[in-house]
Formats: C-alpha cells, sequence, structure tokens
C-alpha cells in the first residue's frame, strides 16, 4: 500500500533551470510570436516554449517534456485502496451465479424489496413526490434565501430561493454544498463532557441540570463573569434574545467574533461620516465599477445580487445604451478580476497610495505620486484610464473595497464616491448594531478577561475560536481559565475539545431560526427535517439561560417575524376581537413561512454627507516599490473551499477546483512568477514561512497575476480535528492542508507586513485538474492554437459592427456555417439522412460574459445527480468525476495575466461521436436530442470517453470512498443524502452530464397527465438554477419564444469545435470585453 | 496391465447409461438456462405478507376500485401502498376481533408502519411512472394481471424491459378508455387493436423508447 501522507512524496527534478526558461517565455508570449496566445499554468507555457526552442517535431528527446508527460500519465498498477481487481470481480460474480443457479430456481431472484408505507399518512403528502419548503441559511452574518427541495421528508437539495428580493434565485458553493454537511456521519451525536481534556459520559439532561445551576448562580451575581461567544449574527430572534439575557443579567457581556470579519467597512464608515453605516452597491445603475481588494462576486455578503447586478449591465445585446466597465485593483487573483475587463495586481498596503493619487487625478491635479511603487509606467496608465472613466461617467460609478483593507482606506473610498456625485449607484443603510465592537477587538479583550480570570461561564455559540482566534491570543489556553465552558456545534472541533461542555447543534436545516440577508430583508428559516442527531439550536441554548426554555423556538422566532411586519399577535383567549386578530396574524406567519421572508423589512437607505478627516502618514513599506524577503505582505485570503475553515470536513467543496488555480484538498501560499524567482522558489516547493516570530510550513504555489512581493494565504485548512475529511490527528487521518491561522496575529489579522520567505528542499504534489487531458506535443501545440476558437472573445467596439458574426474567423466558410446553429440546420449540408427534431428540442447556451467562476454550478451538479467524490488522490491521477468543469486559461504576460474560462459541460451533440463508438449500445440518441446513457448497459471499454472531442464523460474507475464508508453504520446517514431519481452508479460504468434528464422527464410527465404545454422556464438544470447571474439558459429550441432560441440566433454564438460537425446542442456567447480604448 | 472388463451384467443397460450420459447435461444445461429465464424466475413470484391481505375479497367481492387504496396511482410515479389509516377507515367497526388484522391496529395505534413484502420489483436504474401509464388508458390488469382473483398477489407479468418494450412499441392492443383502467376482466366487443389504435391516434399516445424514458 504506497503511502497516503502527499508530503512524503518526492519527485525527479530533470528540468532544468526554471527561472531562465521563464524570463525568455515572458518575453516570447509578451511579444506575441506567433505560437499560441492562450495557457492553462505556467508548466503549459514552459512546455509550449520548449517546444518553440526544440523546433522537432515530436516529443521524443525532450527530456522536460517527457518528465512532464510522465507526471501526467502516472502508472496504473496501483488501484488505490481497491484490492478486487475487475478481473477477479468476474471470477467470484461467475462462480456464484453458477452456484446460485444450481442451488435452485427460486432462490435465483435477486434479494427482496420491502414496501415500508407510513402508518398515518400526512394530507397532502404523495410517496416520492419532492416537495419544495423556503428556508434561509446564514454565513458569517449574511443571509440566504433559499427553496430546498425534500423528498419524503428529507432535503436532498439546495437551491436560491427566486422569490426573494434581495439574493433571489442563484446561490453560492457554500450554499450548494451545506447539504452535505447535514448528512455528514462526523457530526456531533452525543453531549460531551470534559474534565481537563478527558470526556465524561453525559446526556442533555445533564447539560439541562447544569444550565439551571448557572443561571442560578449568575442570577445571584446579576451576571458577573457570564460571557457568550456568538459567531456574526443578524437573526433578530438571537438578538432579541442576546437583549433579554444582558437585561436579566446586566454584568455579563455578549461577545462576537467573525475570523473573516467585514467590520473595516462600518469602522471605514464611521470616520467618513460619524456613524456605522452598511455599504449598499448598485451595480446595475453603474457604467464604470472600480474593485479594489473586493471580490464582489465570490466573497461578499450580497455577492449574489452584485453578480446578478453586473450580469445584467455586461450584455452586449441587452444594453443598447453601452456596457459596463469592470476595472480590479487586487494583490490576488479573484473572480472579480477574472470578469474585469482591466486588472491590475497590487499588492494590497500599496491601495491607499493608489487611491490617494486617483483623488488627486479626479480632483484635477497631478502630484507627484507620494510612493515610489506607483511610478510604474503601466501603472501610471491605469491610473489615468481609470480617471479619466470615472470622471466622464459622474454619478453612474462604483468604487468598491474590501474586508482586508484598513478603515480608513474604506473612509477614503467613500469620500471618493461622494467625490464623484455616486449617490445613486453607493448607498448606505444604518447598521443594525452599531455599537458593536469590531470583532477583533471583541476577541482580543474577551481573551484578556479570560486570562484575568474574569470569566466563569463562557458559552460558545458556533464558530471555532480555538482554531481561528489569532494566534497570539492563544484562545485554547485561555480557555483552561475559565471554569465553565460550553461549545455548541455542529462538530465536536478544536474549541470543543478544549471546552468543559460540547452539545451537538442543530443543522440550519432542522432548526427553527432568522437571518437577515444583506440588504436587511427578514428571512425565515424552517426545519426540513428533525434534527437528525438529537442537536439544539443556537436559539434553544440561549432561551434556556433567560428563562424560555419551554417556549418552542418556533414561536419565538414567529414573534420576531410579525414583529417585523408589524402585525400584532394577540394570544386568541382575550376575547372576540383577539380571535380575529389572532387569525389575522396566523395568516400573516403562513404566508411569510411560504414565501420565506417578511416583505418590506429591507433597511431604508440613506445618502449621508462624508465629513472631513485625515489618512495616516503611509508607512515605510508602502512608499517601496519592491519589498525584500523579510518584508513581504502576507495577505490572509477566504478560502473558497473552507471559507474559514468550518467547511473542512465538506468533500464536495474540498473537491471542487478553485477558479483560479484549480487546486483540490488543499491550500497553498501564492506566489507571483517574478517573486518567486527573487526568492528562488519553485512551484510545488515546501516553504517556510515566517511572521512576527511565528511561522508556517506551507507549499508554494507560483500564481500568475499575483501581485509581486504580496503571499496570499487562504486560511481554514490544516485543522486537526474537522473529520474524517478534513483532518482528525487523533485518529491517524492527515489534516488536509496548512493552517494560515497560525501565523495570523491580532495585530495584522487581514494584510500582515514583515513575512520572511525560506524555501526547503521538501517537494509537495498538489492534486490540480488543470492541465489534465492533456497528450503529446504535437496535440500540445495543437491545443494551445485551438484555444483561442474554444473560447471565443470580442471587444465591445468589434462586436457592435454592423454584420458582425462571431463564425466570421473560421478558417473555412463550411465552418464558419457549421460553428452558427441557425446556419448550420439551414444548411443541412450532410451526406447522411438527418433525423428530424419536431418534438422538444432541447439546447442550452452558456453566456461567457455572464459567466463570474464562482463554481456554485459544479456542486449543484454534483448533489443533484450524485456524483461522489474521490478524493486528492485520484484527483492527482486525473479521475475527478464532476460532470461540470470550468475551464480556465491565462493570456499573456505570466506576471500579469488575463484569464479567459469556460464552463463545460456535456455538449449533447446530434451527431454524437461517443455514441458511435460504443460497442454495447450504452449511450444512445433520444428523440428530442439528447445523448442517453443507460448505465446498466455499460461495460466500461472507455471508448466514449476517449472519442468525445469535449472530454465531457467520467469514468467510476474504483467505487469511490463514500462506498466503502456506507457499510459501517455510523455512516448509513449518508444514504438519505442521493437523490431518488437518478441512479447511483457503481464502479465500471461511465456518466456524463445529462442535462437533467430526470427533471426533463418528470415535467413532461407532468404536463402530459394534465394536458397542457411545458413552457419555457419550468424544466431547469441544476446548473442553471445555482447561476446567479443567468450565464447557463435551458429550454427547448423549437419553442420560438424560448428564451434559448433566442440566444442560439445571437451574433456572438458559436459551437466549440464545430468543424468536427458534431453538432453540439450546447452553444456558447462568446465573451464581449469592454476596454478602455487607451488600455486596449 | 490388465484391461479392465465391464461385468456382463452392465451389457444390458450399457445404452441406456450411455443415453444419460450423453442428455444428462444437456437436459441440466436446459433446464437452469430455461429455468433462470425471467418468465421463470419472476412470473408466480408470491411472497408471504405480514398481514393476508386478500384482494379476491376486496376488489373481486367487495368491488373496492383500485384507486381507493392506491390514491396517487394517477398523479406520482409510485402506486403507493396504503398506510393501516385506509385500512382502519373500515375495519375500525368491521372485524374488529379478527386477529389476522391485528398487526393493521397495532401500526394504526403505535405509529410503527407494516413492513409489506415487495411483489413487483424492478431494478434500481429502472424508473418506472405510474401516472404516465395510467392516464394514458393502460390497464392495471395489463401489467398486474387478475388482482380481483387473487387470494395473495403473486407477480403476473415478466416486467423485463423486453417485455415493456413490446408494448411500447404496439400499444395498441393494450390500450382502453381512460375511465375503465381499474375494470378487471375487460373485454371490449369488436377489434380490440383497431380500438386500441383510434384511442391512441385520438389522446396522442406515442410511447417514447428511448433510453432515458425509463434510465435516468
Amino acid at each position: 500500500m504506497p503511502s497516503l501522507d502527499p508530503k512524503n512524496k518526492t519527485r525527479d527534478e530533470s528540468a532544468p533551470n526554471e527561472s531562465v526558461r521563464n524570463e525568455s517565455v515572458r518575453n516570447e508570449s509578451a511579444s506575441g510570436s506567433g505560437t499560441a496566445t492562450h495557457w492553462r499554468s505556467l508548466s503549459d507555457l514552459v512546455a509550449q516554449a520548449e517546444a518553440a526552442a526544440d523546433g522537432t517535431g515530436d516529443g521524443g528527446g525532450d527530456a522536460a517534456v517527457d518528465a512532464y508527460l510522465e507526471q501526467r500519465i502516472p502508472d496504473h498498477d496501483e488501484l488505490f485502496g481497491d484490492p478486487l481487481s475487475r478481473r477477479r470481480f468476474m471470477q467470484i460474480m461467475g462462480a456464484s451465479v453458477a452456484l446460485s443457479g444450481a442451488a435452485g430456481l427460486t432462490g435465483c431472484r435477486w434479494e427482496e424489496d420491502h414496501i415500508i408505507p407510513e402508518s398515518q399518512r400526512p394530507e397532502d403528502y404523495v410517496p416520492g413526490v419532492p416537495k419544495k419548503y423556503a428556508t434561509s441559511m446564514s454565513l458569517g452574518g449574511a443571509g440566504y434565501g433559499l427553496l430546498v427541495t425534500a423528498y419524503d421528508g428529507r432535503p436532498i437539495k439546495v437551491d436560491g430561493n427566486p422569490d426573494h428580493p434581495n439574493t433571489g434565485r442563484g446561490s453560492t458553493s457554500f450554499v450548494q454544498a451545506s447539504l452535505l454537511e447535514l448528512y455528514d456521519p462526523d457530526r456531533s451525536r452525543v453531549v460531551e463532557r470534559r474534565r481537563g481534556r478527558k470526556p465524561l459520559p453525559a446526556n442533555w439532561s445533564d447539560f439541562d441540570d447544569a444550565a439551571v445551576a448557572w443561571t442560578q448562580q449568575h442570577s445571584a451575581t446579576k451576571g458577573q463573569g457570564l460571557r457568550v461567544l456568538s459567531e456574526a449574527t443578524t437573526s433578530p430572534t438571537i438578538l432579541a434574545l442576546r437583549d433579554e439575557l444582558l437585561r436579566l443579567y446586566p454584568q455579563a457581556r455578549w461577545h462576537e467574533y467573525e475570523p473573516l470579519s467585514r467590520d473595516n467597512e462600518r469602522a471605514g464608515t464611521r470616520i467618513a461620516f460619524g456613524r456605522a453605516l452598511r455599504v449598499q452597491l448598485q451595480l446595475a445603475e453603474a457604467r464604470i465599477i472600480a474593485a479594489f481588494d473586493a471580490d464582489l462576486f465570490g466573497d461578499h455578503p450580497d455577492c449574489l445580487r452584485l453578480a446578478r447586478d453586473f450580469a445584467t449591465g455586461r450584455d452586449p445585446d441587452e444594453n443598447p445604451t453601452g456596457m459596463n466597465r469592470l476595472y480590479a485593483v487586487e494583490s490576488g487573483y479573484s473572480v472579480t478580476g477574472g470578469s474585469a475587463d482591466h486588472r491590475l495586481p497590487l499588492r494590497s498596503e500599496l491601495i491607499k497610495p493608489f487611491l490617494m493619487a486617483l483623488e488627486a487625478k479626479l480632483q484635477g491635479g497631478s502630484p507627484p505620486p507620494a510612493s515610489k511603487a506607483l511610478a510604474d509606467a503601466k501603472l501610471q496608465k491605469f491610473l489615468s484610464a481609470l480617471a479619466g472613466d470615472l470622471i466622464q461617467n459622474r454619478g453612474r460609478s462604483v468604487i468598491a473595497v474590501g474586508p482586508t483593507q484598513p478603515p480608513e482606506v474604506h473612509a477614503l473610498v467613500a469620500r471618493l464616491n461622494g467625490l464623484l456625485g455616486n449617490s445613486d449607484t453607493v448607498v448606505y443603510t444604518a447598521e443594525p448594531d452599531p455599537d458593536r465592537p469590531h470583532h477583533n477587538d471583541d476577541i482580543v479583550q474577551l481573551a484578556s478577561d479570560m486570562r484575568k480570570g474574569a470569566v466563569d461561564t463562557l458559552l460558545i455559540l458556533g464558530g471555532n475560536p480555538a482554531y481561528d482566534a489569532p494566534a497570539d491570543l492563544d484562545f485554547a489556553g485561555a480557555l483552561d481559565q475559565v471554569d465553565n465552558s460550553i461549545h455548541l456545534s455542529v462538530y465536536s472541533d478544536e474549541t470543543s475539545q478544549a471546552c468543559n461542555w460540547h452539545v451537538p447543534r442543530a443543522h440550519y436545516l432542522e432548526a427553527w431560526g432568522d437571518t437577515r440577508t444583506h440588504d436587511g430583508t427578514v428571512t425565515i428559516a424552517q426545519p426540513i427535517v428533525e434534527p437528525i442527531f438529537g442537536g439544539r439550536s443556537a436559539i434553544d441554548v440561549l432561551k434556556q439561560f433567560v428563562g424560555r426554555g419551554e417556549e418552542p423556538a418556533e414561536h419565538l422566532v414567529r414573534a420576531q417575524i410579525l414583529g417585523a411586519m408589524g402585525v400584532t399577535d394577540p394570544r386568541p383567549s382575550e376575547g372576540e376581537g383577539a380571535q380575529e386578530a389572532h387569525s389575522r396574524a396566523d395568516t400573516a406567519w403562513r404566508r411569510a413561512l411560504h414565501d420565506g421572508f417578511a416583505p418590506r423589512t429591507a433597511f431604508a437607505t440613506e445618502k449621508p454627507q462624508v465629513q472631513p478627516f485625515t489618512l495616516a502618514p503611509l508607512t515605510p513599506t508602502q512608499g517601496e516599490a519592491r519589498l525584500k524577503n523579510g518584508s513581504l505582505e502576507v495577505v490572509f485570503t477566504v478560502n473558497t473551499s473552507t471559507y474559514d475553515g468550518r467547511f473542512a470536513n465538506n468533500a464536495w467543496l474540498q473537491e471542487v477546483p478553485d477558479f483560479l488555480t484549480k487546486m483540490t484538498w488543499d491550500n497553498a501560499a501564492l506566489i507571483s512568477p517574478r517573486t518567486a524567482a527573487d526568492l528562488g522558489v519553485k512551484h510545488e516547493q515546501m516553504l517556510e514561512i515566517t511572521l512576527d516570530g511565528r511561522a508556517l510550513k506551507v507549499v508554494a504555489y507560483v500564481m500568475p497575476g499575483q501581485a509581486p512581493f504580496s503571499i496570499a494565504l487562504a486560511v481554514g485548512q490544516g485543522r486537526r480535528r474537522a473529520g474524517r475529511v478534513g483532518g482528525l490527528v487523533e485518529e491517524g487521518i492527515v489534516p488536509v492542508g496548512f493552517d494560515a491561522y497560525r501565523l495570523r496575529s491580532s495585530k495584522a489579522p487581514m494584510v500582515a507586513s514583515g513575512g520572511n520567505v525560506r524555501g526547503l528542499r521538501d517537494k509537495y504534489r498538489l492534486s490540480l485538474t488543470v492541465d489534465h487531458y492533456n497528450m503529446d506535443k504535437i496535440g500540445q501545440d495543437g491545443i494551445a492554437q485551438r484555444i483561442p476558437d474554444l473560447v471565443r472573445e470580442a471587444t465591445l467596439e468589434d462586436y457592435k459592427k454592423p454584420g458582425y458574426d462571431i463564425n466570421e474567423e473560421a478558417h473555412s466558410e463550411d465552418i464558419a456555417i457549421l460553428s452558427n446553429p441557425t446556419k448550420a440546420d439551414r444548411a443541412n449540408r450532410s451526406l447522411f439522412k438527418e433525423p428530424r427534431y419536431d418534438g422538444y428540442k432541447w439546447g442550452m447556451t452558456t453566456d461567457l460574459s455572464k459567466c463570474t467562476g464562482c463554481n456554485a454550478c459544479i456542486i449543484a451538479c454534483q448533489a443533484e445527480n450524485n456524483i461522489p467524490v474521490v478524493g486528492k488522490e485520484q484527483v492527482w491521477r486525473n479521475r475527478e468525476m464532476h460532470w461540470l468543469r470550468i475551464d480556465r486559461y491565462f493570456q499573456g504576460d505570466p506576471d500579469d495575466p488575463r484569464i479567459a474560462h469556460q464552463p463545460v459541460l456535456c455538449q449533447q451533440c446530434e451527431n454524437a461521436p461517443c455514441e458511435q463508438v460504443c460497442p454495447v449500445g450504452a449511450t444512445l440518441h433520444s428523440e428530442e436530442g439528447l445523448n442517453d446513457m443507460a448505465y446498466n448497459r455499460c461495460v466500461g471499454t472507455r471508448y466514449c470517453l476517449n472519442n468525445c472531442p469535449y472530454r465531457v464523460r467520467r469514468f467510476n474507475f474504483l467505487r469511490w470512498d463514500w462506498y466503502k464508508e456506507m457499510d459501517e453504520p455510523r455512516a448509513q446517514v449518508r444514504k438519505l443524502l442521493f437523490n431518488p431519481d437518478v441512479t447511483v452508479r457503481s464502479r465500471g460504468v461511465m456518466e456524463k452530464c445529462t442535462f437533467c434528464v430526470q427533471r426533463i422527464q418528470n415535467a413532461k410527465i407532468q404536463a402530459k397527465n394534465n394536458r397542457v404545454p411545458i413552457e419555457d422556464g419550468v424544466i431547469t438544470t441544476a446548473c442553471q438554477d445555482a447561476c446567479p447571474t443567468g450565464a447557463i439558459v435551458f429550454g427547448d429550441l423549437n419553442d420560438r419564444r424560448s428564451r434559448v432560441a433566442a440566444l442560439h440566433a445571437r451574433p456572438r454564438a458559436y459551437a466549440m469545435l464545430a468543424e468536427l460537425n458534431a453538432r453540439p446542442r450546447n452553444v456558447f456567447l462568446a465573451r464581449i470585453r469592454n476596454p478602455h480604448p487607451e488600455l486596449g | 496391465m490388465a484391461r479392465f472388463e465391464f461385468p456382463e451384467w452392465t451389457e444390458s443397460f450399457k445404452k441406456w447409461v450411455l443415453l444419460l450420459a450423453a442428455g444428462a447435461p444437456v437436459y441440466l444445461l436446459a433446464l437452469w438456462a430455461y429455468g433462470l429465464r425471467p418468465e421463470a424466475i419472476r412470473i408466480g413470484y408470491q411472497p408471504k405478507q405480514p398481514v393476508p391481505y386478500s384482494h379476491a375479497l376486496h376488489v373481486g367481492e367487495l368491488g373496492l376500485d383500485c384507486r381507493y387504496c392506491h390514491t396517487t396511482v394517477e398523479r406520482a410515479a409510485h402506486a403507493a401502498v396504503p398506510p393501516a389509516q385506509f385500512c382502519m377507515n373500515c375495519h375500525a367497526t368491521i372485524r374488529t376481533d379478527s386477529a389476522a388484522l391485528q398487526p393493521v391496529r397495532d401500526s394504526f395505534a403505535s405509529g410503527a408502519p407494516i413492513k409489506w413484502n415487495r411483489v413487483h420489483d424492478l431494478p434500481d436504474y429502472v424508473f418506472f411512472n405510474h401516472s404516465a401509464h395510467v392516464t394514458r388508458g393502460v390497464g392495471c390488469e395489463e401489467c398486474h394481471g387478475r388482482i380481483d382473483l387473487m387470494e395473495q398477489v403473486y407477480q403476473h407479468a415478466p416486467l423485463t424491459m423486453e417485455w415493456c418494450l413490446n408494448c411500447h412499441r404496439d400499444p395498441a392492443p393494450h390500450l382502453r378508455p381512460r375511465e375503465l383502467v381499474t375494470v378487471m376482466g375487460y373485454d371490449p366487443p369488436g377489434d380490440r387493436r383497431e380500438l386500441g389504435r383510434r384511442l391512441a391516434d385520438n389522446n396522442k399516445i406515442a410511447p417514447p423508447t428511448n433510453c432515458s424514458t425509463c434510465h435516468r
């Protein structure tokens, strides 16, 4: 059995000095020497450059490429973790069939199945028919309005609630994956009690008794020594319980902490306006959007609405007055940077001098730059273009800044927006809890109080401060000074281990609650299922402390919702008039519960005036263009897989490849190519990063587009007690990734200065999904040259020219016609008798202008179609199972590249190459144009995968981990997760995107039963539902009024690899960029 | 070495032995092959049920319509086996002392379900939808046989893919007017096939034969 610890693997270093190579490569691609313009990763670029330099036509004799191929096509002898090979399996099965045949004929039937109906069926319940319920989820205080699909009383899919006024129909990858957490066998099931670190047996009644004792103790002391540490919450019910708690115990204190805090914004608005306000960006009204270290579409509580609004301004066909233009200035590459028309990599601390220079330009002056770092010519050009655009579009622009920037930068941005008159595009709403201290200050205060011995009882509601609190506070050590520490959490994690009590928390799908979305709309969370493991919610625990232990949480939430709607709710016993009022309240409540939110409860918007303030002087490093090792910038970023670490045990999120780095099951220190060359550090090399006396060993990832001298470190991995997926050191399960929290101090929790990098000798193998399916050198060349054809783009100027056709650039007229889906139909140049599609003709469009790369569609597909998780090792072997992938290509200078990306799923070709080669007829074409897959017929030849030019088929090489787990009794809960409408595939079977055929069939059957036609928009695929921007549209092409038919006819619609005459039903809408004329 | 010679008395049945030696493998093979055909294995499958519910009594003699108990058959994929609640609609007052009904009464009182043994079982990768068939005029007895004559339900049809496709390719002989789907012993006057053809034309019944119809 090979060692599972990836850190032990070493790799032969056969590639010659890479820094020299990178230099020549950079020169070549910058000058556009006629080789390919797109590249997928730095090693891709290296291989291409070598190919060009070599001049030989084949791969033979080129050592670097050989080594590269050797890495990509590993030997197959070791079947990871599965001792049973296919041949042996057939032998055993053959024997058992013979035995069963001889034994007796009635014994030949498969095992008995049972039908277990309810004893009493609830009204309106039809077994096997899904029901949808509105609920909501909270992540870092941000609320999301959700619609959950439940089958037979168990939730199997989470989507956005299309009726919600703020978040709407889309969802984020975290929302989609939150379902897996509900059925996680590693969830805590029992109350734990600890003396020292040893757990003692305990149950809920022990906890209830203890709670009574604590409340009595603290009533006597008026709450002296009672503290509550909560994660960020906007829940009206919890905040009301908090207020009640503080009234009952005046000396108690409520602390709030969030490791990825957004509080710098409130601190900033306090500087700018004198009070804490929340920024509400109205991107739909904006022509120019400038994002400074702000990942608006990826890491923002309002990201769904922002992405949607941005996309409406992005469609060149539906915006006759003009498209918007997005500038991004950031230290790390984000999805916002990927969607930007212009991007400037700039380390985070330089954003303040940049904005100061921008302010000077906007005010008409042109003083010398305050920082030498701004003296760069390219930067100055960017700055003047941006300033020019902003001046020209006064009142219709947005300047946004991210949470890692210090408060005074937020204030500066508020001042700039005021200067530009952006009172319609940047509005403010009052913060609902303005007096709350900054998260960072709060945790520092609490830790200090704990060490002083001032805390007797500490109730920690959610969160994981022992893991994610700033490392200099040593929160776990401080917990030893607390007499009674109670941790309410979904998993028994690092903090639970350090506390006296751990009580299992109910998942948000199991409990009553509420939240507020970013705009303030009060959104209701209702339970879809009873707590599977008997957990309790934060509301349940809190109400015990205020003497409301007997009142159900539902009543408390109901009271808050009715209050928010302004509806009084008298008890029905209070006389005649009260009866009526109560039933009116009841109706209002049921309506709100059905819709999922309380209408018209958004915060009132304001347009305040900026008051004068001065900025602090620049620090010494802010004046430098170049930084030396030892004074490097380290930026702690959100982890797109685990957020802040809470999803470390979520296999779906761990396995989804990060959009920019394509990394799975890991995190890394992202370093720009130039800085890596300066430091002598290579890709996949282990480093030791030292910051302020603390050290961390982490792998290096050389990331094109990362700002020089700035290292991006995603937090949220390296967890010691996450579970069997994320890391469980006490059971020998190696933690995934590296714990960046160990470097964080409370003095610089977001952006730190003074980092030192030391390269180590070890190598670390990363499982990246980029560069998969990459074959020989000729193939590589061909692919690279073909990429501009696959991912097509145009500028707005070109697009607006009359008679523009994206397919014009194709090399022959035939290809031009085949590329254009409507023209191809009319031309009908085939020699064969083509089938006619007179009934439904399913098709899809994917709009590359609108796709931001958020990854929500990938996880939605995984949830809907029972797609297994394969694990880090198998991803490295190119065996990831996602039916939908997002290809990401870089263009241009490795230190400052542009990104082109493309979500690719099964193109459902009318002339499918895969159908033609299946020897057993497992994949056939339906009358509606779908490429059907009959899993039971597949024998595993994999010829279809080989023949697919789009490489969209996935083969189940092994029985994946979750199957083996199913044999364990404690893992049986995982079975509840499966979508019953989709076959669960086993080993040896091919699968691929089916356009959610189960949804199509169900809709067709329902429609035909009721004898009504299917309207456009009734059938939506899972990816379409998840996409917040509406980039994916599915429908019936034969329905002339359908949106998809209209989109197929757009001038920027093209089919990928059309010259192969596969006639795909999925058509891409080319990305239209809107560059500034000076920047090009 | 001496050559082995069979004794004299074996002479009389030598040819029978040879016949047996030649024929037995063929016979056993045929038995195995024919025995493992779906028509042999599946038709007639009659598992024992926890409650000896007799369709012959309730449907045949008393005249209950299929849909009285299997209420979801026109709306959903599953023709759901009824909960104990439906039984108690009558049996709260009828046969209240019957020992055979004790599991039903217990289930209704305690909320614990009755564990029926499934008779008509399709593989997990097949997704059959009752409503699509019942609302088009495919009678219950076409697939389930004369339930009204079964004391204990047995499987009447092989329910193999071949058997399903035979009807999908040629539905006319199996169609009837929609309101008569639950009639047992349906025997219309005239040519059944012609009647079915007209029904198919009028109601636009064109059963699909692509894979995704049943395999998702």
